[in-house]
Parts: C-alpha cells; sequence; structure tokens
C-alpha cells in the first residue's frame, strides 16, 4: 500500500534508528534541524506518488504482487521502465534542488534480483525466492531500502583478507544454523538514516581468500548491533541558527549520507543473498553501478534543472539578463544538462532483459553517461557562479537584512543599509535577489554541493571505475577490423 | 458529460500543466472532469502531456467518445473549442 508523505515521517518515528552526531546521540532524528531537510527531500517521493499531476511517473504495477507501488520499488521489466526511472529521477530533482536518497534502494533490487537468480541457478540456494520475499514486503509496505555498497577499504593495495583490521569491509563473521553474523561498516551511506530497511551488498569483485566479504542481505535499520554516524556537510551548521531561512538557500531540502556500522549483526537466514560464493560478488558490484550510474543521467540533470534557473534569475535581478554572453552561457549550460539527460535516456533504450526478467541498463552507454557527470556539473556550476557574481560568496548575512541596529550618522540600520546597497534591478526586491544568490551557493558550493558536485565525481564509483568500464566494453577490436576493412588491410 | 482527465508523468513540462487544466475546469463547469481511473467508463479523455511526447498510456481506460490530447498552453483553447462541440 502506497503511504503519505505524512505517513513515511511518522513511521521513522517508529524506529529505534540508533544516530550519532557531533559526538553525541540524537534521539529525536526526525524533528532535528540538519537532518530534516533530508527526510523532507524522500517524503517528496511518497507525496508525488500521490499526485494525479505525477503520478503516471511515480508509481506502477508490480509484477510481483499487481498492485500499484512506489516506482522506486520497481523492477524493471521493459526499457519503457528503464526510461521512465530516469524521467522520475529527474522530476525529483527538479522538485528539491537535492539527492532524493530513494534511488540507491531501486538500484540494489534491480541488481539483487537478476544476481540472485544466477546465483541459485549455479549454486542450487535460495537467494532468489529470499530476495523476492523481501522485496514484496518493500513494495507492500512502501519502504524506503538503502543500498549499501561502499566499504571503508583501508589500504587500496591490499585485498579484504590482507587488511590490517579486518573489517575494513563488511564480512560474515560467524555462520549459525539460523544465519550469519556480520560486521565492518559502509561509509558514505546516502539517506541510510531515512531508510527503513537496508540492502547490503559486496564493494568490489572478490577471490577465494575473500569469500567471506563476499556477503549480501537486508536488514533492518535499528538492528540489533546497527548504528549511523551523520557526515557532515558544507555550512550544516547554518541549519541550527535561529530562524535559518534565506542563508540557507534551500531551506526545505537537503542530501544525507552517513557511516553505517554493523557491530556484529545476526541477519536470518531469509534476508541473505550472498554469502561466500565469491565469484559473484563483481557481478552483484557491476550491475548496481550500470544501474546508478545511468541514475545520474536524471536525478543530476533535474538539479541542474533548478540550477540553471537560478542562475537566468540572478542574471534578471541583476538586469544582466539581455547581454549576449549570459544568454550564452544558459545555452551552454542547458546543452551540458541535456547532453546528461541523453545518456540516461540512451543507456535506458538500449537496455535488455536479464536470464531473472527484470531489465538491465546497457552497460556502456551507463558508464559513459556516468563519465560525463564527473565532467559536466562542474562546468554548469562554475558558469552559474560567472553569472552570478561575487555576491553569492559575500553578501552579509540575512540577520544583517534584518536588523534594526542604528548604525549610520542618519540613523540608517544596518538592514537599511544592506538594502540600499544590494538592491539592484527593479524587477526584484533585495530579499529575492539574497534568495536566489543563497540557492545558487548553497548548488554550488554549500550543502547540495555534497550531491550535485562531489557525488556527481565520486558516486556510482570514481572517475577512473568508469574508465575501466568503458575500456571493457568499448569493442577497440571490432573498431579495428572495421579501420583494416576500411583502409583495404589484409592479413 | 463525464471527462476522463490523465496527466503525463510530469518529467520535463514545457508548461504548468495543472494550471492548464484548472483554466479548462473554469471555463467548462457544465462538464464533469475527474481522474481518470481503470474500470470507470468516460465520455471522453482529456490526455494532458508536459513536452511534445504526450506519453501517457491509455490503453487502461474505457472512454465512448473520443480521446483530445494537449502538450501545449496553446492547445487550452483548441481543446475547449472540441469540448464545446462535444456538448452540442
Amino acid at each position: 500500500m502506497l503511504m503519505t508523505g505524512e505517513q513515511y515521517i511518522e513511521s521513522l518515528r517508529k524506529l529505534n534508528t540508533r544516530v550519532y552526531m557531533f559526538g553525541e546521540k540524537v534521539d529525536n532524528w526526525v524533528d532535528h534541524p540538519i537532518i530534516r531537510p533530508s527526510i523532507n527531500c524522500v517524503k517528496v517521493t511518497y507525496d508525488l506518488a500521490q499526485d494525479p499531476e505525477y503520478k503516471d511517473l511515480m508509481t506502477v504495477k508490480s509484477n510481483l504482487t499487481g498492485e500499484t507501488v512506489n516506482r522506486f520499488a520497481h523492477l524493471h521489466q521493459s526499457t519503457e521502465d528503464l526510461k521512465n526511472k530516469v524521467k522520475m529521477q529527474r522530476l525529483c530533482g527538479q522538485k528539491t534542488g537535492s539527492c532524493f536518497q530513494r534511488c540507491v534502494g531501486m538500484d540494489a533490487f534491480n541488481a539483487m534480483f537478476s544476481s540472485t537468480y544466477e546465483i541459485d541457478k549455479k549454486y542450487g540456494t535460495n537467494y532468489h525466492e529470499n530476495f523476492k520475499n523481501f522485496l514484496i514486503q518493500v513494495q507492500q509496505n512502501d519502504w524506503v531500502v538503502d543500498g549499501a555498497m561502499t566499504d571503508p577499504k583501508g589500504d587500496r593495495g591490499l585485498a579484504p583478507h590482507a587488511q590490517r583490521d579486518k573489517d575494513l569491509f563488511v564480512r560474515i563473521k560467524e555462520r549459525r544454523e539460523d544465519g550469519i553474523v556480520v560486521c565492518g561498516a559502509k561509509c558514505h551511506q546516502t539517506g541510510s538514516i531515512n531508510s527503513h530497511w537496508h540492502i547490503v551488498m559486496p564493494t568490489q569483485a572478490m577471490r577465494e581468500e575473500d569469500a567471506d566479504y563476499a556477503v549480501a542481505f537486508a536488514c533492518p535499520s535499528d538492528a540489533d548491533g546497527m548504528y549511523m554516524v551523520y557526515g557532515r556537510q558544507s555550512c550544516d551548521t547554518r541549519k541550527l541558527e535561529e530562524g535559518a531561512d534565506i542563508d540557507l538557500g534551500n531551506a526545505q531540502f537537503g542530501g544525507q549520507e552517513a557511516l553505517v556500522v554493523f557491530d556484529d549483526v545476526f541477519i536470518p537466514n531469509e534476508y541473505i543473498f550472498l554469502a561466500g560464493e565469491y565469484e559473484f560478488a563483481g557481478m552483484v558490484v557491476e550491475r548496481f553501478a550500470g544501474y546508478h550510474r545511468q541514475s545520474y543521467g536524471g536525478c543530476k540533470v533535474g538539479v541542474g534543472d533548478v540550477l540553471i534557473g537560478a542562475a537566468a534569475l540572478a542574471a534578471e535581478y541583476n538586469g544582466a539578463q539581455k547581454a549576449s554572453h549570459v544568454k550564452d552561457k544558459l545555452i551552454e549550460m542547458t546543452h551540458l544538462n541535456e547532453t546528461l539527460y541523453c545518456c540516461g535516456i540512451a543507456c535506458s533504450t538500449e537496455g535488455y532483459p536479464t536470464e531473472a526478467g527484470n531489465y538491465q541498463i546497457d552497460l556502456l552507454l551507463a558508464n559513459v553517461c556516468k563519465q560525463n557527470i564527473t565532467r559536466f556539473p562542474y562546468e554548469i556550476v562554475r558558469l552559474a557562479e560567472d553569472i552570478a557574481g561575487g555576491l553569492m560568496v559575500t553578501m552579509p548575512s540575512q540577520k544583517d537584512f534584518d536588523s534594526d541596529l542604528a548604525v549610520g550618522r542618519n540613523g540608517e540600520t544596518i538592514g537599511e543599509i544592506c538594502n540600499k546597497f544590494y538592491a539592484a534591478a527593479p524587477s526584484c526586491t533585495t530579499e529575492q535577489r539574497m534568495r536566489v544568490l543563497r540557492l545558487i551557493e548553497n548548488l554550488c558550493l554549500g550543502a547540495a554541493a555534497v550531491g550535485y558536485r562531489t557525488e556527481s565525481m565520486h558516486g556510482a564509483g570514481s572517475p577512473q571505475a568508469q574508465r575501466i568500464m568503458i575500456q571493457r566494453q568499448g569493442n577497440i577490436e571490432g573498431k579495428k577490423a572495421l579501420a583494416k576493412a576500411i583502409a583495404g588491410i589484409k592479413e | 458529460m463525464k471527462c476522463g482527465v490523465k496527466f503525463c508523468g510530469g518529467c520535463n513540462p514545457h508548461y504548468q500543466r495543472g494550471d492548464a487544466f484548472r483554466r479548462i475546469q473554469a471555463d467548462m463547469p457544465e462538464i464533469e472532469f475527474e481522474y481518470a481511473e481503470e474500470g470507470t467508463d468516460y465520455d471522453h479523455l482529456l490526455v494532458i502531456g508536459g513536452c511534445t511526447a504526450c506519453c501517457p498510456i491509455i490503453d487502461q481506460y474505457t472512454v465512448n467518445g473520443d480521446v483530445l490530447k494537449m502538450w501545449s498552453e496553446d492547445h487550452v483553447d483548441i481543446i475547449e473549442e472540441k469540448l464545446e462541440e462535444k456538448l452540442k
């Protein structure tokens, strides 16, 4: 059954998730001013699913139950589904101007569904059935699920088993008749605190010596032995300031990352999806990463739409909207942004069915998509900052603009002085100008830059990871044969 | 006259689809508009797309009359003219 946004927030209150921030336990994390904007962001994925104007994208009929479910909990049944996923993500990015966090779970569902099918085929295990049963629960309860992949990894030159500290990759510590005990941690987990459940997957391809590290499972956020340490974001403590609004740039929405720790967590057999079949770890990683690299062709584009709009507004408020170079910069930003969207749509259009029946994206095009994402948002940000002008980082605070402290010779207040000197085109108030410049600051180098910039670089794999995949998928031998044929080279 | 209404998903609409619909609704109070549901019979179906793709799938709806599609704010007048015709 679909939850409303409010029901989602109430469902979080019922969890006993252990959250720590600034060295202290946060008991009421749902209403914490630093965390709440990220919860509001996930809430949008529920609100839009209830809205007739958006439910065509946000909801879909489940192939498992026949019921209407949120698309974030869906197994892609066609290339149309893959494209709709990208479109939904663009929409959510447009509505939040942030990372809305729910896509990692969707990408984990699709990767694990097809991978468990193939593991069972080889080993006669029961992982696919386990996974299907879990996903039915997810769909029926409309849960948010974190897709947890990235281990701390320690010394990058060493395999998991060779690390000085054995916990630097999530591992099976103990095997019992009724399940396994796992320990370790997952780093920079997007939306992990806002999730009801977690799917944990291996972080890289494994060898036989690392069989205990080839593990995938599901567990609830408040499982015994599990806790999370909140990740800092640029300018995060602005959210703690009394009456904070304009200075936040985006007061309503934000992203979230955390360190998720598994301190001897028991996982019952029915929630295990991989436990030692090490040669399949690489498959899980490749499939999850492929979907997630496709995802960025939607979500970052939606946030890019917001930034382009903000830059256009800033130009208008500065009275510079008619300058040809400003128009040209907005065209360039749009061109870059739509190129990313083209990549997201292209890798979806070229998707294909897996053995399990759900659809997989074209891996080469998805990796090209993500490789572009590691570059273009940076250029879009550069152009936005160019258009906005230096004021986006030198402007006094909202409290100064609101201040009635008299400081001028004729009794002018700080607020009057700020409003006098920061007024621009008559089409806007000084407050409107402040608001849009703060939004640009938020996206380019504030809290949302975590999602729009650095996450574009490293999320779903750093640039080199895509280059390795592009090399593997690029069919250079085929291209050489083409060149030989044209050049008349016979062997 | 009962007219079902189906919006596209709104991934990147080129105009405010909701506003356009509310304008049509306000201009034509004699028509009973409702968000299309499967299993309900409609005299006509209004499909409101956000761009030229006008992508919604509508096979699941029961429509006795015509399917009217729009994907631009400029289409509001045309849709209203067509609906006026149907009322006659």
